[in-house]
Order: C-alpha cells, then sequence, then structure tokens
C-alpha cells in the first residue's frame, strides 16, 4: 500500500488586519494581495522540504483564487511546489469559516497548520485541532501570540518538521491558554494571550483602544516588547511564553499608579494600575466587574452581565507551535538544507 | 469617540431601525398594488448602517445617497409622510412628488438626495465637504454608496479630491454582496472596498453591518477625525438587503438559504433588541411601545400619502429652471 502524501494544511484569514484600529491608532493593512504572497512564499519553503501536498480554504476575498492561479504558473514548477487541494467549504464569512477549515484539516491527518492572521485568528484554529503544530504568522493587528516573521524562513522550519528531520522536543514549543467559562451558558472558549474585562457593554467594533475601556487583564505571557492588551504586564510584570504561570493587571484610571503602554500600534495610553500579580495555573478567577464584555485575546465577544457567572482560568493545554528560531538552528547545526549535485537547483545543474 | 449611549440615544436608534424597517416591508406591499409609480429599492436589512453613522450627525452636515435611499434619509430625519407621499408622487411629497423614490431630497436636513446614478453622491459629498471647510464650520459629508458604485471613476476622483484637499468627508460602502445582479466577490478587483482607502492615503476599516454598535464605532471614530480636520475615512460596511435589487427582481442570481440565515440570526433589530435587554439598558417594552408606534405612523403616513393631492399640470415646469437676476 502506498504511504499517503505529506500533506499541511494553510489558513489566511482574509478578514485579518482591518478593523476600528485603522482609524482608532495607526495599524496598517494586510491586504488578501499581501496574503496571498505570503502562502506562496509557504508554498515554495514547504516544496523544497518535502511536503508534498498542500490544503488551502476557498475564501470570498481571491486569497485561494490567487495561489490557484499561481500553482499553475512556471514559478510554481520551477520551485516544486506541492500539489495544491483546495478546500471548497460553504462559506458563512465569520470565524466559523476558520474553524471548519481547521477541523477538515485535522481530519485529513495534516502535519502541520500554518496561521495567517492575528491573536483571534490562532485561537480559533487552536481550539478544533488539538496536538496538530501550528506554524504561526502574523498578519493581524495587534499580535503578541505570532511573532513578525518572514514566511519563507517560518515556511522551512514548519517543512522541516513535518518532513520528520527536527526532532519534536527541538522544533515544538507548548503554549499556555486562558480558558473563559460561563456555566449556565454552556461557554468555554479559549484565548491564547490575553482576556480583558471591559466596562463597554457590547462587543460592537470589538477592539480596545482606551484605557478606560480596560478594567482588568488576565495574561498567559506578557513580553515587554509586545504590541496589545499583553503590553501592560509586559511593561510592568513581564512573564515569558515558557514560565508555568501567568499574570494579571486591575485597572481603574483613579489609580495612584500609572502606565504608559502601546494599545495597539501608534497608540500609546496611559492605564492607572490598581494592582497586578501573578496568575497560577488551574486557579479560576471572576472578573472584578458584575456587567460588560470580556475581550479574548484583544477582541471584545462575550457580553455578560450581572445574572452571568463568568471565569478565566490559565492552564498549560494549549497548542503546540513550531519553534522557528530553534528549529532553524537545528537545521542549521545538522546542515538540513545542504544540497548535492543531483538536486535540480544545485549550481552544477542551473544554465545560464 | 462616542461609545457610552443614553437610553435615549438608544431608543432613538431603534425607532430609526425599526422605522426603516416597517417603511420598507410596507413599501414592499404597496409596490405591489401598481399604485406607486417608477422603481422602489428597499433598504430593509441594512438598517443599522444608515442608524450607526447618522446616529453622529447633525442637520448641518450632509450626506448623499443612492439609488436605495429610503433608509438614509429616515435615519437624518426627513419627514416620513413626506417622503411616502413623494413615493406616491403626490404634492405634499418632500419634493412636491416630482421625484419620487430615488430623488428624495431635504436641504434643511443636509440630505443633498437620493441618486439615480450609480456613484453620482460621492463628488457632491466632496463639495458640501469642501464647502464646509472653506467657511470653518466643522461639519463634515458623508457619502454613501454601495459595492458597485466602489467601482465608479466619479468615486475614486471625489476620494483623490477628499484626500489632497484633506476634506472632512466620510465614504461609506454598503457593501450588500450585490451591485444589481453581480456579485461583489466578482466584480470588486481588490479583497475588500476598504482596501482601496490605501490607494488615496486614507484609513480604511470593514465593519459588521448587522451590529449597530460596530458600525455606531466606526462611524464616531471617522466622524470625529473629520471634525477634527484630520480628513476622510472610508468605512465598508458588510450587510445583505433583504428584497431584490428593485422590487419585482426575481433574484434568481442568488442563494435564498444564505438570506434565511441572515435574517433569523445576524438580523439587526433582533440583534440590538436582544443585546440592549440582556445589558439591562432597556426594557423589553420599551421597544415593544416603539414598534406599536411606528407601525401607526407608517400606516397613516400610507392612508394620508394615497390620498393626498397630486401635483397639478401647471406646475410642470416650477423648480425646473432657475431665474438668475
Amino acid at each position: 500500500m502506498s504511504r499517503p502524501p505529506l500533506t499541511v494544511g494553510i489558513i489566511p484569514n482574509p478578514a485579518s488586519g482591518r478593523d476600528l484600529r485603522r482609524l482608532t491608532a495607526n495599524a496598517g493593512l494586510f491586504s488578501s494581495t499581501d496574503k496571498a504572497s505570503v502562502v506562496q512564499r509557504l508554498l515554495g519553503a514547504f516544496g523544497a522540504t518535502g511536503v508534498e501536498r498542500v490544503l488551502l480554504p476557498t475564501d470570498m476575498t481571491g486569497i485561494a483564487a490567487a495561489v490557484l492561479k499561481a500553482s499553475r504558473g512556471r514559478h510554481a514548477r520551477d520551485n516544486r511546489w506541492p500539489e495544491l487541494e483546495i478546500l471548497d467549504i460553504r462559506l458563512r464569512q465569520t470565524v466559523e469559516d476558520t474553524r471548519l477549515a481547521a477541523r477538515l484539516m485535522a481530519e485529513r491527518g495534516v502535519a502541520l497548520i500554518a496561521v495567517l492572521g492575528g491573536d483571534g485568528t490562532h485561537k480559533a484554529v487552536a481550539a478544533e485541532v488539538g496536538d496538530i503544530p501550528l506554524l504561526t504568522l502574523s498578519t493581524g493587528t495587534n499580535n503578541a501570540f505570532p511573532e513578525l516573521r518572514e514566511a519563507t524562513g517560518a515556511g522551512l522550519a514548519g517543512g522541516l518538521f513535518a518532513a520528520g528531520r527536527i526532532p519534536p522536543e527541538i522544533a515544538l514549543r507548548r503554549n499556555k491558554r486562558l480558558l473563559v467559562r460561563e456555566a449556565r451558558r454552556g461557554l468555554c472558549e479559549w484565548a491564547l494571550v490575553d482576556v480583558a474585562v471591559s466596562p463597554l457593554r457590547f462587543v460592537g467594533g470589538r477592539a480596545i483602544s482606551r484605557a478606560e475601556d480596560l478594567a482588568e487583564v488576565f495574561v498567559t505571557f506578557a513580553e515587554p516588547h509586545a504590541i496589545g492588551l499583553s503590553a501592560l504586564c509586559g511593561l510592568w510584570c513581564p512573564v515569558s511564553r515558557q514560565a508555568p504561570e501567568g499574570a494579571w493587571m486591575r485597572l481603574h484610571p483613579e489609580a495612584r499608579d500609572a502606565l504608559l503602554a502601546p494599545l495597539a500600534p501608534g497608540l500609546l495610553q496611559g492605564c492607572g494600575v490598581v494592582a497586578a500579580g501573578t496568575l497560577e495555573p488551574g486557579v479560576p478567577h471572576a472578573p472584578s466587574l458584575s456587567g460588560g464584555t470580556l475581550a479574548l485575546d484583544g477582541e471584545r465577544e462575550i457580553a455578560f452581565a450581572a445574572g452571568d457567572r463568568p471565569t478565566v482560568t490559565l492552564d498549560s493545554h494549549g497548542p503546540l507551535s513550531i519553534d522557528v528560531e530553534a528549529t532553524l538552528a537545528y537545521a542549521a547545526r545538522h546542515r538540513l538544507l545542504s544540497i548535492g549535485r543531483e538536486h535540480p537547483q544545485h549550481p552544477v545543474n542551473l544554465s545560464c | 469617540m462616542t461609545t457610552h449611549l443614553s437610553a435615549e440615544q438608544l431608543l432613538h436608534a431603534y425607532r430609526v431601525m425599526r422605522t426603516i424597517r416597517v417603511f420598507e416591508e410596507r413599501l414592499h406591499i404597496e409596490f405591489a398594488t401598481g399604485e406607486i409609480p417608477g422603481f422602489v429599492h428597499l433598504y430593509a436589512g441594512e438598517e443599522a448602517s444608515a442608524a450607526g453613522v447618522m446616529a453622529h450627525l447633525r442637520d448641518d452636515d450632509c450626506i448623499s445617497s443612492n439609488h436605495r435611499g429610503h433608509g438614509h434619509c429616515i435615519a437624518k430625519g426627513v419627514d416620513v409622510h413626506g417622503m411616502m407621499a413623494e413615493i406616491y408622487g403626490k404634492k405634499t411629497g418632500v419634493c412636491q412628488g416630482k421625484g419620487g423614490s430615488m430623488h428624495i431630497a431635504d436641504l434643511s436636513k443636509g440630505m443633498l438626495g437620493a441618486n439615480g446614478i450609480v456613484g453620482a453622491g460621492a463628488p457632491l459629498v466632496a463639495g458640501a465637504a469642501l464647502a464646509a471647510k472653506l467657511k470653518g464650520t466643522d461639519a463634515v459629508a458623508v457619502a454613501f454608496f454601495g459595492d458597485g458604485a466602489s467601482n465608479e471613476g466619479a468615486v475614486f476622483e471625489a476620494m483623490n479630491l477628499a484626500a489632497i484637499m484633506n476634506l472632512p468627508c466620510i465614504f461609506v460602502a454598503e457593501n450588500n454582496g450585490y451591485a444589481e445582479a453581480t456579485a461583489s466577490n466578482w466584480s470588486v478587483s481588490c479583497d475588500h472596498i476598504a482596501d482601496r482607502a490605501a490607494g488615496f492615503g486614507m484609513p480604511g476599516v470593514t465593519v459588521d453591518g448587522f451590529d449597530f454598535f460596530a458600525v455606531h464605532e466606526a462611524a464616531g471614530a471617522a466622524v470625529a477625525r473629520a471634525r477634527a480636520g484630520e480628513g476622510p475615512s472610508l468605512i465598508e460596511v458588510k450587510l445583505t438587503r433583504y428584497y431584490g435589487h428593485f422590487e419585482g427582481d426575481a433574484q434568481t442570481y442568488r442563494d435564498m438559504d444564505e438570506l434565511k440565515e441572515m435574517r433569523e440570526v445576524r438580523d439587526c433589530l433582533k440583534q440590538f433588541r436582544d443585546h440592549t435587554v440582556a445589558a439591562g439598558l432597556l426594557d423589553i417594552s420599551q421597544l415593544d411601545d416603539i414598534d406599536g408606534e411606528v407601525e401607526r405612523q407608517i400606516e397613516d403616513s400610507v392612508i394620508k400619502a394615497k390620498s393626498d393631492p397630486k401635483p397639478p399640470a401647471a406646475d410642470l415646469l416650477a423648480d425646473v429652471y432657475v431665474s438668475y437676476p
């Protein structure tokens, strides 16, 4: 029996990178044209490292169409792109499209899923795919979970891992997560970076851009160079991705201490810090407000009122992700990208 | 940017959206009787866009609309009976019955007019914004147009002028997915209409047009920017129309299942009721009272419009030519 082709998935979120923060801050634009280019860079890197088939979902904005068109061109042939299979899903143009694509890829047994989006997109995929590793690429606005990284190098790392050439203990990183539960409503949602409690009553434009709209922040990790809500803890009580604990901070405009933090690109806000501390794993925390909204990974998603009892709990069962730096360092040490004279791209085979 | 709305503001927004819905659903029925001259294009389903933007505007802020203009007119404060009479072609209409559905205008409310020419409203709004700037007021001007008009040269020219002259303009692209019968995901070359703003050096955002609060927040930021002299913005509002392009459109180009889900799950009025009541900001009875009042208001406007007089033949050339001194 022939073995199945080595398959990986790519999920680009067509909606990421164009919310309100282009008006309220100086956030840039990540167009679908750019996203299609990122997917093509990944295909080049995947093809070079032995990936045989790539699954890509359809979308309404032309990403899959542009990639499909490119996959029939000379560049794709010369660079031995993997076979491209478009997952023709029934689109709803909501986060459900991302979730459905992730589930279908998991059913197909992909070795890896590359995600193009912000923290919210990564969270949506992570909650559906168990221990399938994620190759994280930032194409959103405030991105703390996916690092800003050029896709070609990331694709090489992902491809080498998928092809079994990097030991998992080198390539993979286990991430933390925050679980938001509300028993009465049967809610159990994930966040990978932060959960913020806001006095804003409606989900509305989703983003939070003002200090006064923040009452509390819980984070899985907080890096001092972060952008977004986790930057609050990152610049006050940083905690690494690897540490078992997280952090929390309570905010109020009239607090004695205040911190200047980048809540969105180019948007520095003075935030009153009431208290901050360590978030221990496994301990549920109730929000300090009786009503408002919960923002998961930077976007208001859950409105709650007096009758609701939401909790936020940190644990260490988040997704696996590819550690691109460690993977490529291993690849360099072991010369994994060295090629022999038989390789079509060896200099001796390139015609002038 | 106003994100905290008082109960009074919330009730007003709901009344605006409900008025548009009932007005349009009634026209859907009345048009079928053959009594209404001309074409009508219904705005039902898109109410959150007009209500969310207009919540930030004053009478001295101008808007331009398109062929699907009833919602913009109602939200801008144009008299409902005057609109109904106009659509029936009656003397009591806001344009004395000579404009009809596609040319409703009321300058006292800053409503520069619905417009049958696709994309033609955008340059008018650039002019209104230039006037506000030259007069030194902090008034703004808003162009409402659709995904079809987003491909029109006149719209691009207006955006370019607004950008180079730093005009207090807001371009609101109501993307309902279809330009007449042509799907926008086929006819619009870029992925999101909002992305076109980058070509003119202005910010562009995409918002959920089923959610009043999402539109309200984005429009608040864009209007505040314009009033502060910071220039134009583009807001792409993604929504759907519940009826055909025009009344009588069989909509064979459209999957009716997608519409069913949107009506049942995402409807802007339903969401508004659910969210405001769950948040404890409004009582369901307050909203039900508005529903009853609006039903009666629209019923009265139809009865009155039907019995109102037609413009006499002698009016034919009135308001057509301006006599210059």
